[in-house]
């Protein structure tokens, strides 16, 4: 009769006692902050080391596996990295293997701070450039000026609008991997259909075809995008002459509320009004890709990756590509691509930095451009390299001359969900261009760096 | 062994138990402990950067965000049309199945199959059925019944949002409830029925006064389970409206979510599932307190 009473408790402490046994280290290792810290700087002298190991043989002594996330497309890219640069990577570098792992676009960014948040991180990454800021600020990726010894000479071999994306707070968090920029990309059949001989050259001009295009019925578009997100709004807030923040992205007051940029809201608003512009910009999206191979939407804004894939989906559509549509600042374009950067909580980071290094070289960097990525090395535009690169590549290159990144701060998705639904508020006709980016300037600019003193 | 059968006795099913209580504190308690905790702090997911611990600021801050108030709005409006869409007919999907003498399994797995689909893929099914203006929906409209001039533009509208989403979670719900019915049907005896006939009886008057009673306690399971179900919609909002256009269409979760995973804001996120938590675990104490009378069939 004794065990009636003991028994239950005696089995509902062991179970607590294991329990508290299994949560311990992970409750406990939270709120030590500092003996981490120490270890970090540790991993920072291993590089050095490297530094002789470098030139002569392949670094580490035991075999490594290095993972590295990227969201390179299924069709064409993730396949040509399997298959082609993998291997000569790990042929190469006998003692390395790279794990790599493509992740969707749009779970990439949630995967990351989960892997990040349980000490999993990968070692490297690609980066979609609006998201180093974020993840450099948090404190989760190595810096690279520290990390790799010959850092210097890989900034200075890459284009500086790119690299600008990966500087934050005196350190550069990663090194560019691709560059792109979208460029107006038309229906040639559409555009014969409805009298247009040449793609609009300015903003005027696109006007006049889009009446010329909407003539052709209820079912035709003139232009299309797929929402009111900073991709989709930027090359028209820069060419109109408007602009996200100031230079030193401090303040948004007088730059996204000021007249150009209500213009070219005001400018998108009209189109969509007038049946130019396809609805699916208000809000639900639009399959562009799909109705311009169909001939019911005449222009869209596209990247690199569009031709081969676009060829592949829809082989018979004949399209040609053209610069943005000048407005009053100009042909201006949104810079896009992806930073490659290393994990603190990498474990070799010196066959990381190997890797790194190994894509940014120029035989890999014209090896990817084969299948679209546009290469960042500045000595890829020399005559020589530029003939080694797909030949559409022209009009990508013509048009990064005059292309701007989106705003680098840390704070960015909070900023662009503010500036998404002020244009989804404009478009749906909830108030006019002024007092909803009135009202968005007054809740960006709490979000943005503090102006140095 | 010194242990005395009797004493093995009691001690197995604890040692059977200890497995499950195990995993549920595991992965149940502690995380929701953890939860709790992160709720008051500003949250660093950075394993070497400390979290500070701002009290009840999340919680304050809540209170005062206006999206929250749009999100419990529409999580409710959820629940609310689509508890009593599903419970109902479900209800008829299940009498109609119980009464007919053919095919009645044929109709069951029809009705059944929209439960065991993917949450994701009809989602994104539906997203696709009421695009503008080339979707499916748009074109029955316009086209096929002229019911509209012009083509609704479903996801741009905060009011029409919704609809999909409501759509789906009844369209999907249904099968769920009409097996969990249409075994209760059966539990019940024939000749109560018969009794109520001989009594003179009409179908509605047996089926409103006899077979519901009767599986009153099963509707009330039905009701519980939905309704807690229906403060949990997410992957149909996410994947359809992805809480636009403007955030107008966001739902508790799908709220909470874009806090943690898009803005980093942990502690912020868990405030509000504990806010969401303390909800459900009042409206479910409420209805076992008033909904909970077992009705005996004698």
């Amino acid at each position: 009769m004794k065990s009636k009473k003991w028994l239950p408790l005696f089995v509902f402490m062991t179970i607590v006692a294991m329990l508290v046994g299994a949560c311990a280290p992970a409750a406990v290792a939270t709120p030590a902050p500092t003996t981490p810290a120490q270890v970090q700087k540790e991993t920072v002298i291993v590089p050095q080391e490297v530094e002789k190991v470098v030139t002569a043989t392949p670094p580490p002594s035991g075999p490594v596996t290095l993972t590295f996330w990227h969201g390179y497309n299924a069709d064409t890219e993730t396949p040509f990295l399997e298959k082609t640069v993998i291997p000569a990577f790990e042929a190469a570098h006998p003692n390395i293997k790279v794990q790599d792992v493509n992740i969707p676009y749009d779970q990439f960014h949630q995967k990351l701070l989960t892997a990040i948040a349980g000490g999993t991180a990968p070692d490297l990454a690609r980066l979609d450039i609006i998201w180093t800021p974020e993840f450099g600020d948090m404190g989760a990726l190595a810096p690279l000026d520290e990390v790799m010894s010959d850092f210097a000479t890989y900034k200075d071999a890459v284009f500086p609008g790119p690299l600008s994306t990966n500087f934050i707070g005196g350190h550069y968090y990663g090194l560019p991997l691709d560059t792109n920029t979208r460029v107006l990309v038309y229906n040639k059949d559409v555009f014969s259909a409805a009298g247009i001989e040449n793609p609009p050259a300015t903003v005027d001009d696109f006007l006049a075809d889009c009446a010329k295009i909407k003539a052709l019925g209820a079912n035709h578009w003139c232009f299309g995008d797929g929402g009111t997100y900073a991709w989709a709004v930027d090359p028209w807030i820069w060419s109109f002459g408007g602009a996200m923040t100031s230079p030193d992205y401090t303040t948004s007051t007088g730059y996204l509320n000021g007249a150009q940029t209500v213009a070219a809201y005001q400018f998108l608003k009209d189109g969509v009004d007038k049946g130019y512009i396809h609805p699916g910009i208000k809000g639900g999206g639009v399959d562009t890709w799909g109705l311009l191979g169909k001939g019911q939407i005449a222009m869209i804004l596209e990247g690199p990756w569009f031709p081969p894939s676009f060829k592949s989906q829809f082989p018979d559509v004949k399209y040609g590509m053209a610069l943005m549509p000048a407005g009053q600042g100009g042909s201006i374009s949104v810079v896009g691509g992806e930073d490659i950067a290393m994990f603190q909580q990498s474990k070799n980071k010196e066959a990381a930095a190997e890797f790194i290094r190994f894509m940014l070289s120029l035989d890999t960097q014209l090896q990817m451009a084969t299948v679209g990525q546009m290469p960042v090395l500045t000595e890829t535009t020399s005559s020589e390299n530029l003939a080694k690169l797909p030949d559409y590549f022209g009009i990508f290159l013509e048009q990064l001359k005059n292309a701007q990144a989106r705003t680098p701060v840390s704070n960015w998705t909070r900023v662009e969900q503010i500036l998404t639904d002020a244009g989804t508020a404009i478009l749906n006709g909830k108030g006019t261009p002024q007092a909803n980016l009135d009202d968005a300037v007054s809740k960006i600019d709490p979000l943005l760096p503090k102006p140095a003193q | 062994m010194a242990i005395s059968t009797n004493t093995q006795k009691k001690i197995i099913p604890y040692l059977f138990l200890a497995p499950a209580a195990v995993l549920f504190l595991l992965f149940l308690v502690y995380p929701l402990l953890k939860g709790f905790q992160i709720s008051f702090y500003n949250w660093s997911i950075m394993p070497t950067k400390p979290s500070t611990f701002i009290g009840l600021d999340n919680y304050v801050k809540a209170f005062q965000d206006q999206v929250v108030g749009t999100a419990f709005k529409n999580t409710l409006i959820y629940t609310l049309i689509t508890v009593p869409g599903q419970m109902i007919l479900a209800m008829l999907a299940a009498v109609m199945i119980h009464n007919i003498t053919r095919g009645k399994i044929f109709f069951r797995t029809l009705y059944y199959i929209p439960v065991i689909t993917s949450w994701v893929i009809v989602s994104l099914l539906f997203r696709y059925l009421f695009q503008s203006p080339e979707g499916l929906i748009n074109y029955f409209l316009v086209e096929v019944f002229h019911i509209t001039p012009d083509p609704v533009g479903w996801l741009q509208q905060a009011g029409t949002a919704m609809i999909p989403v409501i759509g789906l979670g009844i369209w999907k719900g249904i099968g769920w409830s009409m097996i969990i019915y249409l075994a209760a049907l059966a539990s019940i005896p024939h000749e109560i029925g018969e009794a109520a006939s001989i009594d003179g009886a009409n179908t509605w008057q047996r089926f409103w006064a006899v077979t519901l009673p009767l599986i009153g306690p099963t509707v009330v399971f039905t009701l519980v389970m939905l309704l807690i179900g229906g403060f949990n919609v997410f992957i149909s909002v996410y994947l359809i409206t992805n809480g636009g256009p403007m955030q107008q269409t966001e739902v508790a979760l799908s709220y909470m979510y874009h806090q943690a995973f898009d803005f980093i804001d942990f502690g912020y996120a868990a405030s509000l599932s504990f806010l969401l938590a303390a909800v459900i675990v009042t409206g479910s104490l409420l209805q076992m307190k008033f909904l909970r009378r077992p009705v005996e069939i004698s």
